[in-house]
């Protein structure tokens, strides 16, 4: 069945969800959520956004050698590749490993108070 | 004219209008036409997801430009995978959890206002469009080159392939052709790969030494493209947020089951794309160690042939068998990516036309499954040749930059609308529209008197606004939150909107 969101479904009692939202399953995934998305979004806005400064502002930096021929730029780049695939790695892993339970136990208690499916 | 060009496009081509045929008879409902039965894999919608993002802006102009300016080329490359880093940590979940075929579907679930739908038809369409028309006028221009025809005959070919396959085969004909051409394009730039570290002995120290050798010695250093400081910034910024506010792209997370298949996805997406961009700046310096950068420079302004160059040259050079070989290989994959990523395009403007605008807007949502469909078809067609005719008028428009607008006002519109209409309590329709009106009037209109329209007698700096665009889309947001004043009832309904944002359980009633 297709979950279509429609105008005409506009009456919904929003107190149902209230309890869902105030449940402390769900305060512990929204928890669990922050604590490990908030650093990832420090690490790869400072992480890019300083790359991309830097290309701007600070040109003789980024010009230094550092490896051989390689300038201290381009490692950068090459130090941005790796930290997106890291990410998505270990993103990938504690989600399923300490997000995707909490979800299911949020879950499973509201489709148990019948109130959601 | 190159036979071996003409056959491998052949090939494509039938192949593609064989999976057309094979999803029609799979294409009967809107969640079929929209959303491929939601019935993708992880790895076919990873797959897909490549193809959508690798544009010929990303097969063709990362490799050209880092060839032509250095490191700016690699800058180029390097934030399309960045930016995946957005779309997993905030968006592709709840995306999926809330919408069903588009974004206007997440903003009226959000909302529940008309004038909120209605501003995020808008931004879709306008950012579709300028997304799309230099994608037309950039596959008019390669089908005239590699076939002879005129260039308005070569958009009308593009034109008419991208109808047949969204019109009869929907969004499963539209996903099979990104995956085809996703592995047609990785296998390209595997060979390539290989062959152009083959011959400095597997070592790419060698390629930067000898780039910079031939390029001179500041080719290896940030600014020979983007001159002024802040349009790096801008391209940064752009990248980041913009690729979350491309509806054509966030769509695609509508094909798969639930938000954990959304999620691994994007881990596909992020090593197969991210693979290919890192390859593209290689590619660039392999184009300068091999060709020279006096080669490259004639008869390529910007930058488009160098990889069919280099192909080219790796295969054996130009008249042998291989060179040909590699030369037709790589143009058949270019326009297969043009024709694939303009499908992905056309499918999305014609959902916010068809379901946004006809069915949720104008009749409510009051129309029969089967009619949907029809209106969905009949409007992937109109969106079509709407876009060929615009394909037709952007001769010589300069298709990067039209590209980079797209981008701009993906990041200054549509990003702050989506995300503060996901995680913000007090968002609201007014928020919505400010946010959409400012970021898309001051990142059109920046664009419109910058360098990139004026040349030499632009008003205003920047080639891209987005530096200024994106604050002021946010502020947009904000103020018109504040000034719509606040509505308990809405922001209690938020609740509801956060628990299905993180459980995607939805109400009864909904």
């Amino acid at each position: 069945m297709p979950d279509a969101v429609k105008l005409s479904n506009v009456g919904i009692a929003p107190d149902a969800w209230i309890e869902g939202v105030k449940g402390a399953e769900f305060k512990t995934l929204i928890d669990a959520k922050r604590r490990s998305i908030v650093p990832m979004i420090i690490i790869y806005v400072t992480g890019y956004m300083g790359l991309s400064v830097l290309a701007g502002f600070g040109r003789g930096i980024l010009g230094m050698k550092v490896l051989g021929p390689v300038n201290l730029g381009f490692v950068l780049i090459a130090g941005n590749y790796i930290m997106s695939w890291a990410l998505a790695v270990v993103y990938a892993r504690v989600s399923a490993n300490n997000h995707d339970p909490l979800v299911k136990i949020v879950v499973d208690k509201a489709r148990a108070s019948g109130s959601i499916r | 004219m190159n036979l071996i060009t003409i056959g491998m496009f052949g090939t494509i081509l039938l192949l593609s209008l064989g999976i057309t045929a094979w999803a029609a008879r799979r294409t009967r409902t809107t969640v079929d036409f929209y959303a491929a039965g939601k019935g993708l894999t992880a790895a076919q919608n990873g797959f897909a997801l490549a193809g959508d993002w690798c544009s010929a802006a990303a097969f063709l102009g990362f490799t050209g430009l880092t060839a032509l300016y250095g490191m700016d080329g690699a800058l180029y490359a390097i934030g399309p995978l960045v930016a995946f880093c957005t779309v997993l940590l905030l968006i592709a979940e709840p995306l999926r959890n809330t919408g069903t075929y588009t974004i206007g579907d997440v903003i009226m679930y959000r909302m529940r206002q008309p004038p909120a739908l209605a501003a995020a038809i808008i931004g879709t369409v306008v950012i579709n469009l300028a997304y799309l028309v230099p994608q037309m006028a950039g596959g008019g221009v390669l089908i005239k080159l590699l076939f002879g025809f005129r260039y308005d005959v070569s958009v009308m070919l593009v034109g008419l392939g991208m109808i047949i396959y969204v019109a009869v085969g929907g969004m499963l004909a539209t996903s099979w052709v990104q995956i085809v051409k996703a592995v047609l394009m990785l296998g390209a730039g595997f060979v390539i790969l290989i062959l152009s570290l083959r011959g400095v002995g597997f070592d790419p120290f060698v390629l930067f030494a000898s780039a910079e050798a031939k390029a001179g010695p500041n080719f290896l250093l940030p600014g020979n493209l983007l001159k002024n400081p802040f349009d790096e910034v801008s391209l940064g910024l752009g990248y980041m947020l913009g690729l979350a506010g491309l509806p054509h792209v966030m769509t695609r997370f509508y094909t798969v089951p639930d938000a954990t298949t959304a999620r691994r996805s994007v881990i596909w997406v992020m090593f197969l794309a991210g693979a290919f961009f890192a390859c593209t700046t290689i590619f660039g310096l392999a184009a300068v160690h091999y060709l020279g950068p006096e080669t490259l420079r004639v008869g390529n302004p910007g930058g488009n042939l160098t990889l069919p160059l280099l192909a080219q040259y790796l295969g054996g050079g130009k008249g042998t068998t291989g060179g040909d070989l590699m030369l037709g290989f790589v143009s058949a994959v270019a326009v297969a990516t043009i024709l694939a990523v303009v499908a992905g395009l056309t499918l999305a403007t014609s959902g916010a036309v068809a379901n946004d605008l006809y069915v949720n807007l104008i009749r409510k949502g009051k129309v029969e499954e089967h009619q949907q469909v029809l209106v969905a078809r009949v409007s992937a067609i109109v969106v079509g040749i709407v876009a060929t005719l615009l394909g037709i008028l952007a001769e010589g428009v300069n298709v990067a930059v039209l590209v980079i607008l797209a981008i701009c006002i993906a990041a200054s519109a549509n990003f702050p609308v989506l995300a503060l209409s996901l995680f913000w309590r007090r968002f609201n329709t007014g928020g919505v529209i400010g946010g959409m009106g400012l970021g898309l009037i001051s990142s059109v209109g920046l664009a419109l008197i910058g360098p990139a329209y004026l040349g030499p007698n632009a008003i205003w700096p920047l080639v891209n606004p987005t530096v200024v665009a994106l604050p002021l889309g946010i502020l947009g947001a904000v103020l018109g939150s504040l000034i719509a004043g606040r509505d308990h009832e809405h922001e209690k309904r938020f609740g509801e909107v956060t628990f299905r944002i993180q459980t995607g359980l939805r109400s009864d009633h909904a």
